[in-house]
């Protein structure tokens, strides 16, 4: 479990990392909690390692109009306990408990999380949840993409070899929105068997704004439009009713410690449980 | 008692100068810990050696092929290379056969490198020599095989079969070994019984996965012709005793050493092709050679345990009373056994053990080791016990539920009585007098067990579904000479013998040759010296796990080295401490009775006779006038320890357990263990021992699974998918410790190391059958995941649809 031979670089501009990535198998190197592991499996044997650890201006997290930007290399834990995350988007900090262990956490970025693409993963999930923008500098320029847009398959994204995510924005939601996130994992710190997420503004006693999301349901990270349509306008019981067909026309995949039909079974619980804890919350905050 | 109760004179007087202090029993800090704690430990991993060169094992990507060709050249050109080795190149060296006086056994060979056959995926089949292991890993991936698949069946219960694919010629049918065992008239019995319950039951394969993968580091001295084996090994003697012959050289000339040792669970416990390459190599190059297996290689190439299906009914009368047992064992042994335990060690002592603490009149039990192309199985915590216990402890709740009867009365009721020790069961096993149902009843105490039916039906009106089951267990530790660790072994893993010794400055040193590689062997056997010979544990350093510096042994393993280790320790530290009175007796011109020892000091009470150990050993070594000739003893004794038979160590694990009835998940809300084992030299290391044990026993019931699919892949090839528990999936363990009535033996001891991992299936398993009873789901096989209790609900209610 020894990596194979690579060249090693560590770029200060972006302009720089440009120029480094352009060579036949180089790959970015971040916080690296997925790819060393995979590098040393020999599963992926990159010729050159692009360190954007150096480059100005990935790691902050500011407030930009009505979203906020989360630079990619921004960590795991930094986002957990960031003032503008406590303050906009408790939920970030509640997902962020479920990610891995601390010592991941702590060296795990952002961007790193989404270009991998684990199906199951929270950030993926999150940003899929909130309607969030990813930033992505390219040779040409930026770009953003939405996550429909980026995520492709498991571990299969839109973003270009020559191209670095270098941020996520995601929207300032209404005052009152009540968030919640929750999984079912193997155990503490595993990837989710399934995750849902949920935010619910109300308004006199009804749901007036509705997101739902899942993670583990299927190849990507999948957003329950018809679910908000039908939850939307309805007082929080119809939860109840609404959710025992949220995994119609979902297709959750089978590994060896979870079959498809668990998965199945799991997604309207869970995303009852994640919709009855946002509206608590929303009441709680208005 | 109150203060004036108490005579004045008592009162005032100073505690009797001849109270030595005791430190048997007591919670002495682990000293140890220390260097552990602060990374200072010494681990094969941190040996380095001027010129030393590293190893890449290439190893097989198919479960049973021909090996048609091994191409090395191309990664002989490979910068840093030195050598790329094949089978060919180690034709001096015999192959590992694990011999058995058993009946009805067919060893197999196990050549270093694989020969022309292949028989599981991991198996070596070359290695390189580099200059360092990137350069190695390099190379070894350049290194190209040629095989022809020849198939073989994964699955035991197919590789049986009269038409199925032989793994080795010399095993017919696939079958490496056969055991009967048989008292009464089983099937009789139950064909004339009021009430049968049965069940097939299948524990998977698990891997023993220490913190520390295996390493060995050796050291060829050339000038001396003398070979040292740095290992990561439960068993330097066993490996010293095996690679002399092996390798053909004198054993005067070879060493074995096990520094700190991260580990082992088992599978540190056997001889590995590996350090017998680099123990080769370091000779064949006259330079340092250094492997440490990574934890692919780990999950791969390390042996496995606990891979079995039994099949199994329990008779009984209408007051619960069992009548007969009878059991058909399969062992899936995986494609070699394994040296120097055999494949029977494990398979065997399912059946062996499958009796239990209870009375059963009539026993039959058959068990099959079949091989399989998969990695060889081994010694795991608990060996054997933890899958009898499973079924046996299912039978009993199945019985009682049958009857309406209480789980725990059911128990009482068919346990051995306190009255009716030594018992012979049915497989001839004997349990000497230990607290069977003692710990029941303290187990059942703790958990408020008469009132959890009423929590029960509370929680599930609630829609809460909980259960609580019951998990007891004899277990033979400690085992002497009269009876093998595994049947028919020509190893005797029944004795020990210690060595202590003052030296010139008053230090004392005591060699054993345990090998511990956590059980904290060097603070409770420092307990034991200390105690006995008067000083303070922190004073007396063990060496252990050395063959250059120990007596011959073989290791720790087995739940034997505070039994049998620490009965060496008492006797002969009590010969040591006559041969320290005598000398002070001529020193102080007293009778040598008269002489007291304690905490460092040696005196004689109610005099001013009061000397050091650094001053007695001075008069017998340096000072030429104090003593005359005659009288400079040396200060050192060996004594053995031998005790022939085992003891028996017995406990009730109650585990509860609460299944979330939407997700099914399960959490473990509570568990206790009640255990007798004996004298407990050192409470906080018995606790840990119990606490590990039972996390283990945790990762059986709930998440450990070695999964392959049809063609022998492992599947589960990394600590993502092999699951082990963490801290999150561990309850508080409360445990009780009980000392009912000590066993024959120096210290009093009991063996204790591996119960954890004995009882605590069996108990989850038990809760999670009484948490899901409204449902009518039983657990025959762990571990029981979500996922896996979702189909067989899904079952059970396609089952009721169709009724």
């Amino acid at each position: 479990m020894k990596p194979s031979p690579f060249e090693y670089c560590q770029p200060k501009t972006i302009e720089e990392a440009f120029a480094a990535l352009n060579h036949e198998d180089a790959k970015i190197i971040a916080g690296g909690q997925s790819l060393v592991p995979m590098m040393n499996f020999r599963l992926v044997q990159p010729g050159r390692l692009v360190d954007i650890n150096s480059l100005p201006g990935l790691g902050e997290i500011v407030l930009d109009g009505g979203t906020i930007r989360i630079g990619s290399l921004v960590r795991h834990a930094e986002a957990a306990r960031h003032d503008l995350m406590r303050n906009h988007l408790p939920i970030i900090a509640e997902a962020m408990a479920h990610v891995a262990h601390v010592a991941i956490r702590n060296r795990g970025t952002i961007g790193g999380s989404l270009v991998h693409a684990d199906p199951s993963a929270e950030w993926p999930l999150l940003v899929t949840l909130l309607d969030g923008q990813i930033e992505i500098a390219g040779p040409e320029g930026l770009r953003h993409a939405a996550p429909e847009e980026f995520f492709v398959a498991p571990l299969v994204t839109t973003i270009e070899d020559d191209e670095i995510l270098v941020a996520v924005r995601l929207p300032i939601l209404s005052p009152g929105t009540g968030m919640a996130f929750t999984e079912i994992a193997q155990r503490a710190g595993d990837f989710a068997v399934v995750a849902a997420a949920a935010t619910v503004l109300m308004d006199r006693g009804v749901i007036a704004e509705v997101r739902l999301a899942l993670g583990g349901a299927g190849d990507v990270p999948v957003r329950l439009f018809e679910v908000e349509a039908a939850l939307a306008g309805q007082r929080p019981e119809a939860i109840d009713s609404i959710t025992p067909g949220c995994a119609d026309g979902l297709e959750p995949n089978e590994d060896m410690h979870a079959t498809a039909e668990y998965r199945r079974s799991l997604i309207p619980v869970l995303a009852r449980r994640a919709l009855e804890a946002a509206v608590l919350r929303a009441g709680a905050t208005r | 008692m109150n203060d004036a109760a108490i005579p004045k004179d008592i009162r005032s007087a100073p505690a009797p100068e001849t109270s030595r202090p005791k430190y048997i029993g007591e919670r002495v800090q682990r000293l140890e810990d220390p260097r552990l704690l602060t990374g200072t430990g010494r681990y094969t991993a941190d040996i380095r050696f001027d010129r030393m060169v590293h190893l890449a094992f290439v190893r097989s990507d198919q479960a049973h092929a021909r090996i048609l060709g091994i191409d090395t050249d191309d990664a002989a050109t490979f910068p840093g290379v030195i050598a790329v080795l094949t089978a060919q190149d180690f034709s001096e060296i015999p192959d590992l056969v694990a011999p058995s006086r058993m009946k009805n056994y067919h060893p197999t060979h196990c050549p270093v490198l694989a020969r022309d056959t292949v028989r599981y995926v991991g198996e070596p089949v070359a290695v390189v020599v580099a200059s360092d292991r990137y350069l190695a890993e390099d190379a070894a991936n350049a290194v190209v095989v040629d095989y022809e698949p020849l198939g073989a069946s994964s699955d035991p219960a197919a590789a049986l079969l009269g038409d199925a694919v032989l793994l080795h010629d010399e095993v017919p049918g696939n079958l490496v070994l056969e055991r009967s065992f048989a008292t009464g008239d089983a099937g009789s019995a139950i064909a004339g019984a009021a009430h049968v319950v049965e069940g097939r039951f299948r524990l998977r394969r698990k891997s023993p996965m220490a913190m520390e993968p295996r390493a060995y580091v050796a050291d060829y001295d050339r000038g001396r012709d003398a070979l040292t084996l740095y290992g990561a090994t439960q068993i330097p003697g066993v490996v010293r005793d095996e690679l002399a012959k092996l390798l053909d050289i004198a054993g005067n000339r070879i060493r074995v050493i096990a520094p700190d040792v991260g580990g082992g669970f088992g599978g540190k416990g056997s001889l590995y092709p590996e350090e017998i390459i680099v123990a080769a190599l370091a000779r064949r190059l006259a330079r340092p050679v250094k492997y440490v297996s990574d934890r692919l290689e780990d999950l791969t190439s390390t042996s496995q345990g606990f891979d079995e299906y039994v099949e199994a009914r329990l008779a009984f009368d209408d007051d619960g009373m069992f009548i007969a047992l009878e059991a058909e064992v399969i062992g899936d042994i995986g494609a070699y056994s394994i040296y120097p335990w055999t494949a029977a060690l494990e398979p065997v002592q399912v059946a062996s053990f499958l009796p239990g603490p209870y009375k059963t009149p009539h026993y039959r039990g058959r068990v099959r080791g079949v091989c399989t192309p998969k990695p060889p199985t081994g010694p795991y915590r608990g060996v054997g016990r933890p899958m009898a216990v499973f079924a046996l402890e299912r039978l009993v709740d199945m019985a009682a539920q049958k009857l309406d009867m209480d789980r725990a009365e059911i128990r009482r009721r068919n346990m051995v009585q306190p009255d009716e020790f030594p018992h012979r069961i049915g497989s001839g096993i004997i349990w000497n007098h230990s607290g069977f149902t003692e710990c029941l009843d303290a187990a059942v105490k703790a958990v408020d067990y008469a009132g959890f039916k009423a929590r029960q039906i509370a929680a599930r009106e609630q829609g809460r579904w909980i259960g609580l089951g019951i998990g007891s267990y004899a277990e033979l530790t400690g085992i002497g000479s009269r009876i093998a660790v595994a049947p028919g072994m020509p190893i005797n893993t029944g004795n020990e013998t210690a060595t202590v010794r003052i030296d010139a400055t008053g230090a004392v040193i005591a060699t054993f040759a345990t090998a511990s590689h956590g059980q904290s062997l060097e603070t409770t056997l420092a307990q034991i010296v200390a105690e006995e010979l008067g000083v303070r544990p922190q004073d007396v350093q063990i060496v252990q796990g050395d063959t250059g510096m120990t007596a011959h042994g073989t290791g720790t393993y087995a739940s034997r080295s505070a039994v049998i280790g620490g009965g060496a320790a008492i006797i002969t530290t009590r010969a040591l401490l006559k041969k320290v009175k005598r000398v002070a007796g001529r020193l102080f011109d007293v009778d040598p009775d008269r002489v007291e020892t304690g905490d460092g000091e040696i005196y004689v009470p109610g005099t001013n006779h009061r000397i050091g150990f650094d001053e007695l050993a001075r008069a017998v070594y340096s000072d030429m006038a104090t003593l005359p000739l005659a009288a400079r003893e040396t200060l050192e004794s060996q004594e053995n320890y031998d005790p022939v038979l085992g003891t028996t160590t017995s406990s009730t694990h109650i585990a509860e357990v609460e299944i979330d009835p939407e997700t099914l998940s399960i959490r473990l809300t509570r568990f206790v263990v009640a255990e007798d084992c004996g004298r407990m030299i050192n409470p906080q290391v018995v606790d840990g021992q119990v606490h590990g044990g039972v996390v283990q026993g945790i990762g059986v019931a709930l998440l450990e699974e070695l999964e392959f699919d049809a063609t022998g892949q492992l599947l589960s090839a990394s600590l993502a998918d092999y699951l082990i528990p963490t801290s999150a999936e561990s309850p508080h363990i409360e445990v009780i410790h009980l000392e009912t009535v000590l066993p024959d033996n120096p210290g009093g001891f009991r063996g204790m190391g591996e119960g954890g991992t004995i009882g605590a299936p069996a108990a989850i398993a038990n809760a999670v059958a009484d948490a899901l009873a409204h449902l009518g789901i039983g657990i025959s096989e762990l571990p029981i995941t979500p996922s896996k209790l979702h189909r067989l609900i899904a079952a059970k209610n396609l089952t009721k649809d169709r009724e």
